[in-house]
């Protein structure tokens, strides 16, 4: 056996059944190897691709992800969606082919260092020397890439060492358990959440990557207390939920941000006071202490200094913390009155993006997956699409990749053959990975691809507008190709939105299809996603439609 | 400044990794010292910032191929 069918079969042996990839010359051994092996190989049409769409496999199944690349120019385009997995903690495995030993060094053909450039945005990687450390290089690569905070991992394979025999066996590793949290230290949480008045949940992503969405909604339901999420928790607690106030931060709704600034406690769920959310970090939630539950211990204390941290399994703390009802009534009326008082009303003619997306998260129902690309959708799908779980949202969050939407739902359709997939992309975005329609042309995936089209890079225009004085530099897209053209070229069906009244019609198609179909909706240029906290400000500085210039506002 | 001592795997890369986790973390490495023994790498780093240094020590804890890392007592909270 060389080492790529030693590789191959340790793949197997982690369970891995689909692997994203594109070939070329020096990974080559790995394909002549993949032709007997029981893997599905999806053959993107961009190396990001393939890294995108195995992120999206690995946030929907909980498991980690494969890519795979050959050197040179193949593992470099494999980069961003590495660091995209990197920013949002996702579990991956990317395997890289490399020049042979011989010439390692050497400036040869399609030769990169691939572990030097990607070093920063790994949690490990390693270039495998020997053929028979292959077995344990992949089988470490899972363990590290799955343990603790998860991450991508790189694993960078000579032409050599892939084609030289391997008499070498490994096994799978087995899981490394999550620290169970230190009972002194829930006591002290618990100590301070009954003293607190006005207790606030501000969930992460960690809740999604830990699976511990029941253990949130058990302790809500016990304790009382209202709830906000990030961006990667969204679907946490459901969207209907009473006690849920909405996503805070920058594009937050105002009941979250007015909740945030106005607690005196904040339990901090896998979360880490990224920027996005705390704004001006001095003026974050002033009035609170804080206890952070985390199975990171260097997300502690890195922003913002804890009254209390309980690291460990965040299931775990969670259950160690419901019992009590928590919080006064006061505090629940106000935060419900918010909630009631800056609820969204949508416009009653005219089509714009929040209605429409509204609208069609109803249409799809609350087991449909959406996969978003960057910018001004990205928020209009935050705070106007229904979730009800977060593995449903898919969202480059941490590294705000433009690109991701349609390669993740790629991903996400694989892994979920059974769920209606819905892409939302922008204009802007869908011409970073425009490639991928052949892929889901090519797999006949029945995902609706919605493109919401202002002519322009929508999220910069409204910088531009808002703190530019409309000195719009290179915003324009006017030029666009006829996206509906376009899709039809690379065999999608196709819905035209230009008005309102095609709205039912668009709807329809998308809940009902069986075949790749591209919607696009037409949106005027203008639009921008209200409530904005202009950088820099105190989140409750918002701007809103009504008062869209940059206001200091009292305290709520 | 501060002094670390630093007990890693000798893994190939494993100071590239130390060290570039220390300077994007925000700080500056003034002076190392890496000697390896068997399959050991002994790393004294001296750093140079304004974050907290057991900010720091967290996150170079997270690196696979870091044992641990201490603090030298007698340099802590050195001024530059």
């Amino acid at each position: 056996m060389n080492a790529a069918e030693a590789l191959v079969m340790a793949l197997v042996n982690e369970g891995v059944d689909t692997v994203f990839g594109y070939p070329g010359g020096a990974i080559l051994p790995f394909y002549d190897a993949l032709v007997d092996a029981p893997l599905r190989h999806i053959l993107p049409r961009h190396e990001q691709g393939a890294a995108f769409a195995a992120d999206a496999y690995a946030r929907v199944t909980g498991n980690v992800g494969v890519c795979v690349a050959t050197s040179g120019p193949g593992a470099t385009n494999l980069l961003t969606g590495i660091a995209n997995a990197m920013a949002d903690s996702v579990p991956l495995v990317a395997l890289t082919g490399q020049v042979p030993s011989s010439v390692l060094g050497t400036d040869a053909f399609q030769e990169v260092d691939i572990v030097g450039m990607s070093m920063p945005v790994v949690k490990h990687n390693v270039l495998v020397r020997d053929p028979n450390d292959v077995p344990r290089a992949i089988h470490e690569a899972f363990h590290i890439a799955r343990s603790g905070r998860p991450g991508p991992v790189l694993v960078d394979l000579p032409k050599d060492v892939l084609l030289a025999e391997c008499t070498a066996v490994a096994e799978p590793l087995a899981p490394a358990p999550v620290p169970a949290p230190c009972a002194a230290a829930l006591d002290r949480a618990l100590e301070l959440l009954g003293a607190a008045e006005r207790p606030l949940i501000y969930a992460g992503g960690g809740v999604r990557i830990a699976g511990a969405s029941a253990e949130l909604r058990a302790f809500v339901a016990a304790s009382g207390i209202p709830t906000v999420c990030t961006l990667q928790a969204l679907g946490s607690l459901p969207a209907d939920h009473p006690l849920f106030l909405g996503m805070l931060g920058m594009h937050g709704l105002k009941a979250a941000n007015y909740a945030v600034q106005s607690c005196d406690l904040l339990l901090v769920v896998g979360a880490r006071f990224d920027d996005r959310v705390t704004s001006k970090l001095a003026t974050f939630a002033p009035d609170a202490r804080v206890v952070h539950l985390d199975v990171d211990p260097a997300e502690v204390g890195k922003r913002r200094e804890p009254d209390v941290s309980v690291l460990g399994d965040l299931r775990a703390s969670l259950r160690g913390l419901t019992g009590p009802s928590l919080g006064s009534d006061a505090w629940r009326v106000r935060c419900a009155t918010w909630r009631r008082d800056h609820a969204w009303h949508y416009a009653e003619d005219g089509l714009d993006g929040p209605r429409f997306l509204r609208a069609l998260s109803e249409a799809v129902g609350p087991e449909a997956l959406v996969a978003c690309d960057v910018g001004q959708h990205q928020m209009w799908v935050a705070q106007h699409w229904q979730l009800f779980d977060p593995r449903h949202h898919l969202t480059s969050g941490g590294l705000g990749a433009m690109g991701y939407g349609l390669p993740a739902a790629i991903g996400a359709q694989l892994a979920r053959p059974d769920a209606r997939v819905v892409c939302v992309s922008g204009d802007g975005s869908i011409q970073m990975n425009l490639q991928e329609l052949a892929t889901l042309s090519r797999y006949g995936l029945p995902i609706a691809v919605v493109v919401l089209d202002n002519q322009c890079l929508g999220m910069v225009r409204q910088w531009q507008e808002l703190f530019a004085d409309r000195r719009y530099s290179e915003i324009d897209l006017s030029d666009n190709p006829d996206f509906v053209r376009v899709a039809d070229a690379f065999g999608l069906d196709t819905v035209r939105v230009d008005q309102l009244e095609d709205v039912p019609e668009a709807l329809s198609r998308v809940a009902g299809t069986t075949r790749p179909l591209l919607v696009h909706v037409r949106l005027q240029r203008e639009a921008n996603v209200w409530p904005f906290v202009p950088p820099g400000a105190p989140n409750h500085h918002m701007m809103d439609r009504s008062a869209p210039q940059p206001a200091v506002q009292e305290k709520p | 400044m501060h002094r670390l001592t630093i007990d890693l795997a000798d893994l190939e890369g494993a100071l590239l990794r130390l060290l570039g986790t220390t300077e994007r973390r925000g700080w500056r490495a003034v002076a190392v010292h890496a000697r390896s023994h068997a399959d050991r790498l002994a790393v004294d780093l001296t750093v140079r910032g304004t974050g907290r240094i057991d900010l720091l020590t967290r996150q170079l804890s997270r690196l696979h191929e870091v044992a641990h890392v201490h603090v030298a007592p007698e340099l802590r909270e050195v001024s530059a």
